[in-house]
């Protein structure tokens, strides 16, 4: 009773690279039983440990299954053949990863080092973390995860490199300029680290979209610069039940803490309302020094490893404060709000909710204000025609950029100052973008001034009318 | 440890996943056997890439595919005796890293390379190549080395 048996490529190095084995046998049970003795490690690779055929082994009698049949029970006669084939599948999902040799060599200063380890960089392998921002604190953040060896880094964003961004945003560089900041992130990320892989999301994040990507990833680094997105990936953070290594920076201060931990406090029991709008200004309008991102932007990522590796203690229910000019860190207890609306045992909040309305910027302004473009400006100038052009903006700006002939008054000094101002004259004000003009107009129209607003401000100027005039 | 092909094979595993997009696309890797085929670190030479349908019930074809065993059992009838056979396998995840998953690493042959690009919308945009380690606990990757 000849019977062939066929075995395929991957399997023939166990069977001394024999492609087709002859034995003598009555069924398909005995074939292989036949097959095995001869080649153990055969055995190991087709059968599990209590003698069943692994999941990925098809057997078939000439041409029929032998699952449709008796199994290994199936008799064979002389002649036939029996095919092993294995059953090709899988698909996406992720798993656990090991270091390869290469890995082992770009992280020996980690792995020699008992509180991480082979074990430890593991888990960073096998971690995921969102960056929410490539800018100031994305930029060190995403370097240093992607250097450490964090297998998966998502970051979100949908802005492009300006070259006002270059003075902090070290992950971008200065070819970049035009281009998106998520393909100029991945593009150093890579450069940095091949073994990684990056996630793009080319998006705003916004109250639909955030619940379902922090689900996606196991920790998550806020790195943004306005407070409705910041409350927005706090509450998505507690409703997934993710970490967030929280960090900001204003000038020369810096914040940083862990929120969302079980147990620990979230950003709303720190700050259940955000301050009024317009308020506290963004970086854009009160500047920042470019070192501070990478102070703070690091720390996240210190607290972003240290959650991953489950080592040290994270910086839950703790404040950091940092102000580089006195060289000095503060920590301040933050407790849990036993009534926070987010993360108490009975939240009222429990989806997103519109963070646009909950930060006021949203509200109209109760009076509409005249407005004119630089347009129309420059058609006033080149006329001649009588009026006042008031700067608002401060001192250190209109060194960068001023038009010729403005006034300056900051908005901060205006209450004391508009007596100095001609009140039969018509007004012109702007400002850098055309916000704090807007209150300035505002004021002055309450006070009995004819004053008119410059939609853009002078970036609109530089823009369409003088590129001479530079923007900062 | 790596996968040698070349520019035309990487281009029809790329294309096959990408019209294979939203579902996973699938197919063979063929190329001469290696003698040291089970040793870690081996390389592997793939000289064609054989693109085959899809054949998981249509119902889960966006996050799993499966090679139907009769077109693999005709194809490596069609290569014995040659010295080639179906070295390994290329599957594309759609949206999703290009790292192996649990369901994978349970149906993982040992020796083959495992190919896997990831598409996002519509495109590729990463390309991974693992092998199962000996114990079969995990994958370990391997560099895909594109000659001409």
């Amino acid at each position: 009773m000849s019977i062939d048996i066929r075995l395929p490529t991957a399997l023939r190095i166990f069977a001394d690279k024999q492609e087709k084995i002859s034995v003598d046998a009555k069924t398909v049970g005995d074939a292989l039983e036949q097959l095995f003795s001869g080649h153990e490690r055969l055995r190991q690779q087709l059968m599990s440990p209590e003698g069943k055929l692994r999941s990925f082994v098809n057997v078939y009698v000439n041409d029929d299954d032998a699952r449709d049949k008796q199994g290994l029970a199936t008799e064979v006669k002389d002649g036939d053949t029996i095919l092993i084939v294995p059953a090709i599948a899988g698909g996406s999902a992720v798993s656990e990863l090991e270091l390869t040799t290469a890995e082992k060599a770009r992280y020996h200063r980690h792995l020699i080092m008992p509180e991480v380890g082979a074990e430890g960089q593991r888990k960073l392998k096998n971690a995921s973390v969102l960056c929410v921002g490539a800018g100031g604190l994305g930029s060190p953040l995403a370097l240093y995860l992607a250097a450490a060896g964090v297998g998966r880094i998502g970051i979100v964003d949908f802005d492009t490199v300006d070259e006002s961004n270059l003075q902090r945003q070290i992950i971008h560089d200065t070819a970049s300029v035009g281009t998106s900041k998520l393909k100029s992130a991945e593009k150093r990320l890579k450069g940095l680290n091949p073994n990684i892989s990056v996630e793009l999301h080319e998006t705003k994040l916004s109250s639909a979209n955030a619940v379902e990507l922090f689900k996606r990833y196991d920790v998550i680094a806020d790195g943004t610069d306005n407070f409705a997105t910041r409350y927005l990936v706090n509450d998505a953070c507690v409703l997934t039940g993710k970490p967030n290594a929280y960090g900001s920076i204003f000038r020369f201060e810096g914040q940083l803490s862990v929120f969302g931990l079980k147990d620990g406090p979230c950003y709303r029991c720190l700050y259940p309302e955000p301050p009024p709008p317009g308020l506290v200004p963004n970086c854009a309008e009160a500047g920042v020094l470019g070192v501070l991102p990478g102070v703070i932007g690091t720390m996240q990522a210190v607290e972003t490893l240290k959650l991953i590796l489950g080592i040290g203690r994270p910086l839950s229910g703790r404040l950091m404060l940092y102000d580089a000019l006195e060289q000095s860190w503060r920590t301040l207890k933050v407790k849990k709000n036993p009534a926070c609306p987010v993360c108490s045992e009975n939240p009222t909040i429990k989806a997103p909710i519109d963070y646009e309305a909950f930060c006021g910027l949203k509200e109209k302004p109760t009076v509409t204000i005249p407005e004119i473009s630089v347009q129309d400006l420059k058609a006033m100038l080149d006329k001649k025609d009588k009026f006042v052009l008031l700067d608002v903006r401060e001192p250190h700006e209109y060194e960068i950029a001023k038009i010729e002939g403005s006034t300056l008054i900051p908005l901060g000094a205006l209450p004391e100052r508009f007596g100095e101002l001609d009140k039969g004259a018509a007004l012109i004000v702007h400002c850098k973008m055309g916000g704090r003009s807007a209150r300035a107009v505002q004021f002055l129209r309450e006070k009995g001034f004819n004053a008119t607003n410059v939609a853009g401000g002078i970036n609109a100027w530089s823009e369409s009318i003088d590129p001479s005039v530079p923007q900062y | 440890m790596s996968l040698k092909t070349n520019r035309a094979v990487e281009a029809i595993a790329v294309q096959t996943c990408e019209k294979a997009f939203p579902e996973e696309g699938c197919g063979l890797l063929l190329g001469p056997i290696p003698d040291n085929f089970d040793t870690p670190g081996r390389t592997l030479q793939v000289d064609e890439a054989r693109p085959l349908p899809n054949g998981w019930d249509a119902s889960a074809k966006t996050n799993r595919y499966l090679i139907d065993p009769k077109i693999l059992a005709q194809v490596e009838a069609e290569l014995s005796g040659t010295g080639r056979g179906v070295v390994g396998f290329f599957h594309s995840h759609p949206q999703v890293p290009a790292w192996p998953s649990p369901f994978d690493l349970t149906m993982a042959m040992p020796c083959c390379s495992y190919w896997i690009i990831q598409i996002r919308d519509g495109k590729s945009v990463d390309s991974r190549s693992w092998q199962r380690t000996e114990d079969g606990r995990s994958f370990i990757e391997e560099e895909i080395v594109l000659e001409g």
